[in-house]
């Protein structure tokens, strides 16, 4: 098979889909890569490395789409841009999709009869754990993030006992402690501060623990509030506010969060108000990594750094683009593993009882195969 | 008078050599030390019983000496090393019968004119050495292979037992009694004993032979102190009881590793003939349980060992701990690497921010595709609080959640280490085969604790 690998068209995006080093492995399986020129510039490959490697270069974009059979990207494909419609018909793309987002791409990917897999499906059982860029993405931005926090802080990490008197170490909080949270937790902790992480789950405790954190512990709703109507929302709001409640209660004495909490297909809770944001220290730092679902602080501008209520607060927006060669490494891995898992067949058939692959596939011959995006499309419309 | 004296003292000395010996023999470090402790104590013990006043007659007792110890010494160097333990269930035999005899013998001397407390003792004597005589004589033939290993079950076989403990007890009444009648009732005994220690033997299976062994072996120690009584010999009640009483202990210490109940053992006729059964279901398999110790004796012989941490050493915080153990190893020549799978821990990662932590060079961790093919040329592959990452059902069990994921192969190891809380299936829920693997060592309880253990014995020289 063709594989195509287009330059990336979004401002700010710099990783690229494949990586040299992950060239080899396809050709040596009887495929062939070919590579827009320029498409791993921004993350230091150079088209020569490309060429070394073993694949082509396209000179344009029309003509690697023409060229291909299917197609490796990270962002999806821009409908403004007439991205979607590059794609042949009855071709394959696989890359990130947010398909609740990109109503117009879906929908040209139905017209074309194209067949879609985006990373964002991809069951997160054990073994397909290699193909997971949410997992690989999300460890580089829990990583960056504490560092952008170490950055704006007019502050130190580490204690340190001199003569010129005693730096106590910073007291960061890292909001969930899901695969960035954790990261976050490590990192912070290897720079020295002192690190207390909070989850509502309380079965995460001894994943914080494990990384020498301590766990911030919320008190769970009273059960009598579920028995009335409409009892969910009731239920998530109280829960909110109890979470509110927890972490209110600690901000005082934090000067850098991270805020890792993310629903996935909706707006990211809000943890910090703008009266929690008050009564934190002055000078005190908040990455939220949640800024392109909304944030999960309230006064968060996604793609800014805003100063409100004297706490520094970074609306965090694609934070693996500022680390675009271990993201592309990884991200390239992720691809790879998962093309090499989809087409194992010597015919290179595609195995629809596979649950991988099911679940990963968006659009196929002309229909949305994925419920959930159906139903979010056809009801929303949006 | 004074001779009489002396030969007590000698013989509390034997009596000290023996708990010295038993006492060393606890570890396999000071074993062949035990062991010569209690030869020695053994060559005193019988050197003052020749000397003693009721020796009838040396040439008999240096003929008996030169046959036995010569059959003894032959038989102990031609066995194979695999073939040691129905070799001590035959010696466990042999102690039996000779106390049966013994106990005869005085019956038959005294013409049954003895005691009320002698007769007892002579009746227990020869009850439990016969016991021990016909039961060892079955676990020698179903290790040997004579016999099927697989148990055999008579119909009403508990009733059967029963009846016979019942007519021994009886018996031994009957015997006291009516001593007159001593030549019938001890025959009667003798015969009784024989067909219990048989049914008693039968219905376990050739893999819980060593159990049986072992309380056999405290049999014969009983045995050989009612004897003590009998022939009013002091260090022979003393030998006896402490053979009793540490066969009784080691009885319970292998069930307490094999996770049975003595009872499960002796009546529950479940166990195998030697190794898993293939049809077994998982609730009937056993792992064998093992302690630091073994651990760190393992790893001293070593010359290669791979250590695949996992979520359960970053739980217990042992990172520190391992990698002093990892340093002790090293600085003895043992090659020692860390195999590091792609998803070990809850966060990609995880366990280099561990390693890191410890101070572990980065040339000494692997990743999985670097080191899969050392598995089967090491010695020791030592998993910690990993499960997944190593259960060979992602191999070939197509309908398990880990089917396809790659393992590291530890399973090729020659032995296989696992430090893990529980027998508790892994955060996929797959149950691991690996457990119950015979080259696998099962040591239970926090990482920290076994492996600060492990450092432990392992810096004692």
């Amino acid at each position: 098979m063709k594989i195509g690998i287009p330059k990336e068209t979004v401002a700010g995006e710099t990783r690229v889909a494949l990586i040299p080093s992950m060239i080899a492995p396809l050709t040596k399986k009887g495929h062939e890569v070919l590579v827009e020129s320029g498409a791993g510039m921004a993350a230091s490959f150079p088209d020569e490395a490309y060429t070394a490697a073993g694949a082509t270069i396209i000179g344009t974009t029309q003509s690697l789409y023409d060229a291909a059979d299917i197609i490796f990207k990270v962002q999806p494909p821009q409908a403004d841009k007439g991205e979607p419609a590059l794609i042949g018909e009855g071709k394959t793309f696989i890359g990130y999709m947010a398909p609740f987002y990109n109503a117009e791409m879906v929908k040209t990917f139905q017209q074309r009869k194209i067949t879609a897999f985006s990373m964002e499906f991809i069951p997160r059982i054990t073994r397909a754990q290699s193909m997971d860029t949410l997992s690989s993405m999300a460890t580089i931005a829990g990583y960056k993030a504490v560092l952008m926090a170490a950055n704006e802080l007019g502050k130190i990490f580490p204690l340190l006992m001199t003569a010129a008197g005693t730096i106590t170490p910073a007291n960061v909080l890292i909001l969930g402690a899901g695969v960035a949270g954790l990261q976050a937790i490590a990192t912070a902790k290897r720079l020295g501060a002192r690190v207390s992480a909070f989850d509502p789950r309380p079965a995460v405790r001894e994943q914080v623990e494990s990384l020498g954190a301590t766990f911030v512990e919320m008190e769970l709703p009273e059960e009598d509030v579920e028995t009335k109507g409409g009892y969910a929302k009731a239920q998530s709001d109280l829960f909110l506010q109890k979470e509110q409640e927890a972490i209110a209660a600690r901000l005082p004495k934090i000067d850098a969060v991270i805020t890792t909490a993310q629903i996935f297909g909706k707006a990211a809770p809000v943890l910090i108000t703008e009266e929690m944001v008050k009564k934190m220290n002055p000078g005190s730092v908040i990455v939220d990594l949640a800024a392109e679902n909304g944030g999960n602080c309230q006064l968060t501008e996604a793609g800014k750094t805003v100063v409100k209520e004297n706490v520094t607060i970074i609306g965090a927006v694609n934070l693996p683009a500022t680390v675009p060669v271990h993201a592309s490494q990884m991200y390239a891995k992720n691809i790879v593993n998962l093309f090499n898992h989809l087409y194992q067949a010597e015919d290179n058939a595609l195995d629809w009882e596979d649950e991988i692959t099911v679940g990963a596939c968006i659009t196929r011959d002309g229909e949305i195969t994925n419920e959930m995006v159906k139903d979010r499309l056809s009801n929303g419309g949006n | 008078m004074t001779m009489e004296i002396i030969t007590r003292i000698v013989y509390l000395v034997a009596a000290v050599f023996f708990i010295l010996g038993l006492k060393n023999l606890s570890s396999p470090k000071t074993a062949r030390r035990g062991n010569l402790f209690a030869m020695l104590g053994m060559l005193i013990a019988v050197v003052m019983t020749l000397f003693d006043r009721n020796i009838i007659s040396f040439e008999y007792i240096i003929v008996g000496l030169i046959v036995g110890g010569a059959i003894g010494a032959v038989a102990a160097k031609k066995v194979q090393m695999t073939s040691m333990p129905q070799m001590v269930a035959l010696f466990n035999g042999f102690g039996g019968i000779a106390s049966t005899l013994v106990a005869f013998a005085e019956l038959y001397q005294a013409h049954g004119d003895v005691a009320v407390h002698a007769n007892l003792t002579v009746s227990l004597s020869l009850l439990i050495g016969t016991v021990t005589f016909t039961g060892s004589l079955i676990a020698y033939a179903k290790l040997q292979g004579i016999m099927r290993g697989a148990p055999i079950v008579l119909p009403l076989h508990q009733i059967l037992n029963t009846l016979l403990l019942i007519a021994s007890v009886v018996l031994i009444v009957l015997a006291i009694m009516y001593p007159g009648e001593y030549l019938l009732w001890a025959i009667i005994i003798v015969g009784v004993a024989a067909i219990f220690g048989i049914t008693f033997v039968i219905p376990i299976g050739g893999a819980d032979m060593p159990v049986v062994i072992s309380l056999l072996n405290s049999y014969s120690g009983v045995a050989a102190a009612m004897t003590g009584f009998v022939l009013g010999n002091s260090v022979l009640i003393i030998a006896g009881a402490l053979v009793g009483a540490s066969g009784l202990i080691l009885t319970n210490i292998m069930c307490v590793a094999m996770n049975r109940s003595l009872a499960n053992v002796l009546f529950g006729a479940v166990g195998t003939d030697g190794g898993a059964t293939t049809s077994g279901e998982k609730e009937t398999r056993t792992v064998t349980n093992y302690t630091p110790v073994d651990a760190a004796i393992m790893m001293e012989q070593a010359q290669s060992v791979i250590i695949v941490p996992g979520y359960g050493l970053a739980v217990a915080q042992a990172q520190h701990v391992l990698q002093e153990m990892a340093q002790i190893l090293m600085d003895r020549g043992v090659k020692v690497r860390y195999a590091i799978h792609p998803v070990a821990g809850r966060m990609p990662g995880h366990m280099n921010v561990l390693m890191a932590e410890a101070n572990v060079s980065y040339d000494l961790l692997l990743e999985m595709d670097a080191i899969n093919d050392d598995f089967q040329d090491t010695d020791v592959a030592l998993v910690i609080g990993a499960n997944d990452v190593v259960n060979p059902a992602a191999r070939y069990k197509k309908d398990s959640p880990l089917y396809g994921m790659p393992i590291l192969n530890v399973d090729q190891a020659r032995t296989v280490m696992i430090v893990k809380r529980s027998l508790g299936a892994g955060f996929a829920g797959e149950a691991n085969e690996l457990f119950f693997d015979d080259k696998t060592m099962m040591i239970f309880g926090d990482a920290k604790k076994v492996v600060t253990d492990l450092v432990k014995t392992l810096k004692e020289e």
